[in-house]
C-alpha cells in the first residue's frame, strides 16, 4: 500500500481500512450520517469477492456480524446513535460469547430520533453500554480522519486478539468531513482464531458458541474470567495522549473530534499566560481512570470539553477522586463548540475559581 | 496561519466539488486542511455550502463561525454568508446570479459573471471551476498552479477529456478587471 496521503472522508477512510484490515463481510442498514461507509463497501466487497449484505435492519445487521465472525472471520457492520440503540441487545451476547464483533458508530444527535447533526451523546451508550448484564465493550475515539483509519485497524485487531466486541466511535463531523489521510496497510499481525472459531467439527470435537448459563457456578466464574481479561486489555490496551502537562495548572480533557479544538484554545490559552494542557484519551473503555487519578495527585485541574450534557465528565470526576476540580464545557449537539467559546469559558471558570478561593 | 473558506451556492452548482479540488490543491501544496459540507436533506436547487480550513499549523477547528473568504455563487448565499465574513475579509461572488448590492462597510467585495464566463466557454458546468479561478485572483493563499495540479488529480483518467475545458475555465478570469 502506499504511504501517499490522499484527501479522504471519514467515512471512506474507515471503509477502506477495514477492506485493508481484512473486513471479509459487512452486514449494514443506511443511516446518515455514516451512509458512505456501506455505500463504498457495497461496491468494494463485491469487487474483491467478500461479502456485503444490506441487510432489513441494524437488529439483523449486527446478528448476521455475530454469525460471520463466530466462524473466524472479521466482520463489521457501521451505523449511527439511534439504530446502535437498537444493536444493544447483540452487543450483550457477542460479549458473553466473546465475539469479535466490530462495530461503528458515527455519532448523530439524540435522544430518540433527533436528527442528523453531529453530537457526542452516545459516549454513555458506547462505554456503559445498553445491554444486559456485566459486561464490557472495548471502545476507541478518534479526533482526525487519519486516526479513523489507525483506529479501524486497532479495533479489528483488538476485537480478535481479546474475542471482545469493539465499538469505534466516532461522530458526523468526522465522517462527513476530509483531510488529508494515509491509508498504509494493516499494521497487525493476524490473530490465530483456530481454537475456538466454528468452522466446521470435521476431525475435532463439536464446539458451540451459546451464552445461556443454566450453572449458576459457572456462570460466576463465567463472569470474573470477562472481567479478568477485560483487566488485562485496561492494564495493556489503555491509550491517550497528553499535550504540554508536565507544567500545566489546568487540563482540558475531550474525546474524539473535539481534541483538535482544545489543542487549539490550549495554544491560545499559553498565549494568554494560563499553562494550561490537553489530556485526551484514545480508549474511552478501557478509560484512563489511573493516568487521571495521578495528574490529579499533582493537583492539575480538569475541564471537559464534550457535546452532551456531561458524560465522560463523571467519568473523569471519578477519576480525581476529589483531588482536584473538574468543570464540564459543553453544548448538547450541532455545531461544535469553537476556539473562542472555550478560551472563553475556561477563562470564566479559572476566575470563578479565583473569586471561590479567596472568599473562603 | 490559519485561513477559512466558505463555498456556497445552489445544490446542482458544484460547490462541493469546487471546494474538494481547493482542499486537494492545499492537499498538494504540503499544506494541512479540512473539508467539511453541509450535509443532510440537501438537494439539487436547495443551497449547499463546504468549509475548507487551510493551516500552516494543525487545523485549529473544521467548523468556524465567521470566515476570511466568501465564495458564493446564488443570492440566497451572498444574503446568509455575507454576515459571517470577518473584518476584513472578502465575498467572491458570482455577478450572473448575485445583484451588486454592499450591505457591509468593513469586508471586500469581488464580483465576477461567473455563470456567463462559463457559459462563453460552452458548459455552465464549469461555474464552479471558474469560481476557483476568481478566487485564486484575489486571494494570495490560493495558487493557481496548484489549483490546476488539483483539477487534474480529482478529474482522473476516467475523466481525463474534460481537463482541457477545465483548465480554461480556471484561467477564464484572467485580464478581467475585478471590481
Amino acid at each position: 500500500m502506499d504511504k501517499e496521503k490522499v484527501l479522504i472522508k471519514g467515512n471512506y477512510a474507515i471503509a477502506q481500512a477495514a477492506v485493508n484490515a481484512g473486513c471479509q463481510c459487512y452486514f449494514g442498514y443506511p443511516i446518515t450520517p455514516q451512509t458512505e461507509i456501506g455505500e463504498y463497501l457495497s461496491g468494494k466487497m463485491q469487487e474483491l469477492g467478500r461479502g456485503y449484505v444490506c441487510a432489513e435492519s441494524e437488529l439483523a445487521a449486527i446478528n448476521m456480524v455475530m454469525g460471520a465472525v463466530s466462524t473466524g472471520v472479521k466482520a463489521m457492520t457501521s451505523s449511527s446513535s439511534c439504530a446502535v440503540a437498537l444493536m444493544q441487545e447483540a452487543l450483550s451476547y457477542a460479549a458473553s460469547d466473546e465475539l469479535p464483533v466490530v462495530l461503528v458508530n458515527v455519532m448523530r444527535t439524540g435522544p430518540g430520533l433527533g436528527y442528523i447533526y453531529p453530537a457526542q451523546g452516545d459516549y454513555n451508550q458506547a462505554v456503559y453500554g445498553g445491554g444486559n448484564g456485566d459486561y464490557k465493550i472495548i471502545v476507541l475515539a478518534p479526533s482526525t480522519v487519519q486516526e479513523c483509519i489507525d483506529l479501524t485497524y486497532r479495533a479489528f485487531y483488538l476485537a480478535q486478539k481479546y474475542r471482545n466486541p469493539v465499538i469505534l466511535l466516532a461522530d458526523g463531523l468526522l465522517g462527513q468531513m476530509m483531510e488529508p489521510a494515509s491509508l498504509g496497510s494493516y499494521p497487525y499481525p493476524e490473530v490465530d482464531v483456530s481454537s475456538w472459531a466454528l468452522t466446521g467439527a470435521k476431525n475435532r470435537e463439536a464446539r458451540s458458541i451459546y451464552s445461556v448459563a443454566r450453572e449458576e457456578k459457572k456462570q460466576i466464574q463465567h463472569i470474573y474470567d470477562l472481567h479478568k481479561k477485560f483487566d488485562v486489555i485496561t492494564q495493556k490496551e489503555t491509550t491517550f495522549e497528553e499535550f504540554n502537562i508536565e507544567d500545566a495548572d489546568i487540563i482540558l480533557t475531550a474525546f474524539g473530534s473535539m481534541t483538535r479544538n482544545i489543542k487549539a484554545a490550549m495554544n491560545v490559552l499559553r498565549k494568554k499566560g494560563l499553562k494550561v494542557g490537553v489530556f485526551r484519551p484514545v480508549t474511552l473503555s478501557p478509560f484512563p481512570h489511573k493516568r487521571i487519578n495521578e495528574l490529579a495527585s499533582l493537583g492539575k485541574d480538569f475541564i471537559v470539553v464534550e457535546m452532551n450534557m456531561g458524560q465522560m465528565f463523571k467519568d473523569v470526576k471519578f477519576a480525581v477522586e476529589g483531588k482536584v476540580n473538574v468543570d464540564l464545557v459543553n453544548r448538547p449537539c450541532g455545531e461544535w463548540l469553537s476556539v473562542e467559546e472555550i478560551v472563553s469559558s475556561v477563562e470564566k471558570t479559572v476566575e470563578g475559581r479565583k473569586q471561590y478561593a479567596a472568599s473562603v | 496561519m490559519e485561513t477559512n473558506f466558505i463555498l456556497a451556492g445552489f445544490g446542482g452548482q458544484g460547490i462541493l466539488l469546487a471546494g474538494t479540488v481547493l482542499a486537494n490543491a492545499f492537499m498538494l501544496q504540503g499544506k494541512n486542511v479540512t473539508w467539511y459540507p453541509c450535509y443532510g436533506a440537501e438537494m439539487r436547487g436547495g443551497t449547499v455550502n463546504c468549509e475548507i480550513v487551510v493551516s500552516d499549523e494543525e487545523v485549529s477547528s473544521v467548523h468556524k463561525q465567521d470566515t476570511d473568504f466568501a465564495l458564493v455563487l446564488n443570492q440566497q448565499s451572498f444574503d446568509r454568508f455575507v454576515h459571517r465574513v470577518k473584518s476584513g475579509g472578502t465575498i467572491v461572488s458570482n455577478s450572473t446570479l448575485v445583484s451588486d448590492s454592499r450591505p457591509r462597510s468593513d469586508i471586500n467585495y469581488v464580483f465576477a459573471p461567473m455563470t456567463e464566463l462559463a457559459n462563453n466557454l460552452g458548459s455552465s458546468k464549469v461555474t464552479n471551476i471558474v469560481s476557483l479561478g476568481v478566487l485564486a485572483s484575489v486571494s494570495d493563499v490560493v495558487s493557481k498552479e496548484f489549483l490546476e495540479r488539483a483539477v487534474v488529480k480529482v478529474l482522473g483518467e476516467k475523466k481525463k477529456d474534460l481537463l482541457p475545458l477545465n483548465i480554461k475555465a480556471l484561467n477564464s478570469i484572467e485580464n478581467m478587471c475585478l471590481v
